[in-house]
């Protein structure tokens, strides 16, 4: 119901191009043909680039064409002149060049973005990696050290007879390493602590729709049919508004995956909002994808673990720190007839509640 | 630490000093003697005992790579045996170290005992070094002793031919040659011509390999 604004805008685009032929058609018909107005038509054939796709395109050059025929067919002096033979050629070569070259651009941009977005997805599992592969060092030196001392301290133990003064001094080295390892783990969890805490009053349906137009391309390529139910008694919610759009974000992405890999069937994904029975805010994403086996449902949301080929196991595990420390819970059911449903509850924002 | 020359000695180097810390109290622990370093300059600068010992290293070192470490003792005719420690289990570098003759590869936290047995390994494997060596220069310095004469007759009493042929071919008296056999057993200490045979054998082992 609220996306038709965005449908709207969408359609403003052909109608105008639509509008533009047609004028053109206009002015072409009732000016002479010597003139060579038909290579105007090469406007109509860039602006079908920004709705059509490489096929659409083409048929707008064809459609060009023709309508400039049409035109010299019925232009009133319609006596075959050299000059007007010329000039609708040369507007026949405007138009055709335009389209090639407006096809092209085209194909040139979907690789780039396509490039993009692999990049980021690149830089992204690099960064993580990087940062996993220094807090591994940092807490592994430590570790180290302590399971030596551990050692150090069983050998001085068994010695005959035992040497006390040193297994106490191996043990207080231990103790010291383990402090220091614990330390460094303190140290992520501020890191990740620093990103938190820009709670507000946030109307999650607001979010949810915010969340689906970031989509809106993904939604398109894999030709899934995405419906929002957002139910208009939602209560507003106490929450990062930054935070929720990646978790809600997270689920949807999961979904259109999860479809991606059911060859026929319906391509349904849903996202809804409700107010819970125990006066909660109840926000559940639907597919009907591929879905998950139930013995798995105790590790989904485990930290690397992944079904996904190219899937570091990361996304539901931080959608449910995210969700935890928005003090709601974050679940998984299976969908019927196929597919999944997760599903997230937030508490009603604290002030609405007083 | 003080170092008692029978006792063997095991050298720490790790920039980390909780690691070089445990090390050296899990190594005493072990009634060996332990020297730990900071740095690889450190432990080249220190005057190492001459008693057998073997190095931990770690392969991440400041400003140098262990394994290229390994390769400067090498040149520097530092033979003790290396015992790696890596935070990461680096499969080529540890093939690189092991093939340039590490004793052992350890990846962090690694488990007690292995480090323990490579250390009993490379210290057992650096005395067997050293008493070969002590007796390759020993056999050298009793050579040394030998006039040219001598060390002609002692080639060709190894080479198995009798005084009288030995005598005929160096154009000497038998009994000439006779004495100069058994000032060669007396100078190389050789209790029979078979032992005699075994002393050459190592000293061309030596020249070969030297």
């Amino acid at each position: 119901m609220r996306l038709q604004q965005a449908a709207g805008r969408t359609l403003l685009l052909p109608i105008t191009t639509v509008a533009l032929a047609a004028g053109i058609f206009a002015v072409d018909t009732i000016t002479d043909s010597e003139i060579a107005f038909p290579a105007f038509y090469t406007a109509i054939v860039l602006l079908s680039v920004g709705f059509c796709k490489k096929t659409g395109v083409v048929f707008v050059g064809i459609g060009c064409i023709a309508l400039t025929l049409l035109s010299d067919l019925l232009t009133v002096n319609s006596g075959v002149s050299e000059a007007g033979v010329i000039n609708t050629a040369i507007s026949f070569l405007a138009i055709t060049t335009t389209t090639f070259l407006a096809i092209k651009i085209q194909s040139a941009e979907i690789v780039a973005v396509e490039a993009q977005s692999q990049l980021a997805h690149v830089v992204r599992v690099t960064a993580l990696g990087e940062l996993a592969a220094t807090i591994a060092h940092e807490v592994s030196q430590p570790l180290t050290a302590a399971v030596i001392n551990g050692n150090a301290c069983l050998e001085w133990l068994a010695a005959h007879p035992p040497n006390l003064d040193e297994a106490r001094r191996a043990i207080g080295l231990l103790v010291k390493d383990a402090h220091r390892a614990s330390h460094v783990l303190g140290q992520v969890r501020a890191l990740t602590k620093g990103s938190i805490s820009e709670k507000g009053p946030l109307d999650i349906n607001k979010t949810i729709l915010a969340t689906v137009i970031l989509i809106d391309r993904e939604i398109q390529k894999s030709q899934v049919s995405l419906q929002t139910q957002l139910s208009d008694d939602v209560p507003i919610v106490d929450g990062d508004r930054v935070q929720l759009q990646q978790v809600i974000l997270n689920l949807l992405l999961n979904g259109i995956e999860a479809i991606k890999l059911v060859a026929a069937g319906p391509k349904d994904l849903i996202v809804s909002s409700a107010k819970s029975d125990s006066d909660d805010v109840l926000i559940s994403v639907q597919d009907s994808g591929a879905g998950f086996a139930l013995a798995d449902l105790d590790r989904l949301f485990s930290a690397f673990y992944t079904t996904k080929p190219g899937g570091m196991g990361m996304g539901l595990a931080i959608s449910r720190t995210i969700i935890e420390n928005h003090r709601g819970r974050i679940w998984a059911t299976p969908n019927s007839p196929r597919g999944a449903v997760f599903q997230f509850t937030l508490p009603i924002g604290q002030e609405l509640i007083a | 630490m003080i170092v008692s020359s029978d006792k063997p000695v095991v050298f720490v180097v790790d920039d980390d000093p909780h690691i070089r810390e445990a090390l050296d109290g899990l190594i005493r622990s072990l009634q060996l003697n332990v020297k730990t370093f900071g740095t690889t300059e450190e432990f080249l600068n220190f005057k190492r005992p001459d008693t057998p010992g073997c190095i931990v290293l770690d392969v991440r070192l400041p400003g140098l790579n262990g394994l290229d470490f390994q390769r400067d003792l090498q040149k520097l005719n530092i033979d003790l045996p290396i015992i790696f420690i890596s935070a990461h289990g680096d499969v080529p570098m540890s093939v690189r170290a092991i093939k340039a003759g590490a004793i052992e590869f350890l990846t962090k936290p690694f488990r007690h005992q292995d480090l323990v047995d490579a250390i009993h390994v490379g210290i057992e494997r650096d005395r067997c070094h050293r008493q070969a060596m002590a007796t390759i220069s020993e056999l050298q310095s009793r050579f040394v002793l030998l006039t040219a004469r001598e060390r002609q007759i002692m080639h060709k009493v190894v080479g198995g031919g009798p005084n009288k042929l030995i005598a005929a071919e160096l154009k000497l008296s038998e009994f000439t040659v006779q004495v100069h056999r058994s000032h060669v057993m007396h100078k190389m200490k050789a209790k029979s011509l078979v032992d005699l045979v075994r002393m050459a054998d190592r000293l061309q082992d030596c020249a070969k390999t030297g």
